[in-house]
């Protein structure tokens, strides 16, 4: 779905960006120009990334979960 | 005539909601056509001008009322990227414009205004409808996935 409709900026990047490092509203701001102009995406889009930032962080600790039992294995 | 503040402050927030689905649909509706899925772009077309009518009646009950009618405020568009998640977001918003309905309606009757009581049962019958239709298209594409219900819509 589309997060900002007046920068063109959809669900799907917001997550791949998070997944390449960005984690901030500000940030989001900046390099994809979200809640810049009408602003009603704001919510919508602290959402997504709140979202997105929390499946990154699930992701990573049980990767490492699984590292950890590589070692002792 | 002279109208309820509360009554009027509920209209204007229905209004917007249906501001909102007027444009969520059209775009919706052109996504469709634009992939050549004319029979999906029939109906949301239309859809979308009932809308429109709903707006229509919303603004000439809130102008009889001695209100202003809010044209300025639209709420969040849902615009999918592809077809069976616009289906979905419809019916989404669809949901919520019902639910806001519903709660105006309650606040009419309290303040004993029925006419825009009526007037918002109307536009609750069409919503209903139109929710169900969507429901229907949503079960469709599970049963028979989204390849063979895209092909019957073209
Ligand atoms: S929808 Fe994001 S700034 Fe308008």
């Amino acid at each position: 779905m589309y997060v900002c409709l007046c920068k063109g900026v959809s669900d799907h990047t917001i997550r791949q960006a998070v997944d390449d490092g960005l984690s901030s509203m500000r940030e989001l701001r900046q390099q994809y120009g979200v809640a810049s102009q009408c602003g009603c995406c704001k919510q919508c889009a602290k959402e997504v990334l709140a979202d997105a930032l929390q499946q990154k962080q699930r992701r990573f600790a049980q990767e490492s979960l699984i590292d950890t039992d590589v070692c002792y294995a | 005539m002279l109208g309820n503040q509360q009554v009027l402050q509920q209209l204007n927030r229905v209004l917007t909601h249906k501001l909102t689905a007027i444009n969520q649909y059209f775009l919706h509706a052109r996504m469709y056509q634009n992939w050549g899925l004319q029979a999906l772009n029939d109906r949301i077309y239309k859809a979308s001008i009932h809308e429109m009518k709903y707006a229509d009646d919303i603004i000439e009950r809130i102008l009889l009322l001695e209100g202003l009618p809010n044209l300025q405020e639209l709420g969040k568009l849902l615009i999918g990227e592809a077809p069976a998640e616009m289906l979905a977001l419809d019916a989404k918003l669809q949901r919520s414009d019902i639910d806001a309905i519903r709660e105006a309606m309650a606040i009419c009757e309290e303040q004993q205004d029925y006419v825009s009581r009526d007037m918002l049962n109307h536009i609750l019958d069409g919503q209903e409808e139109h929710v169900d239709w969507l429901d229907t298209q949503l079960d469709l594409i599970e049963q028979m996935g989204v390849e063979t219900y895209l092909q019957s819509k073209l």
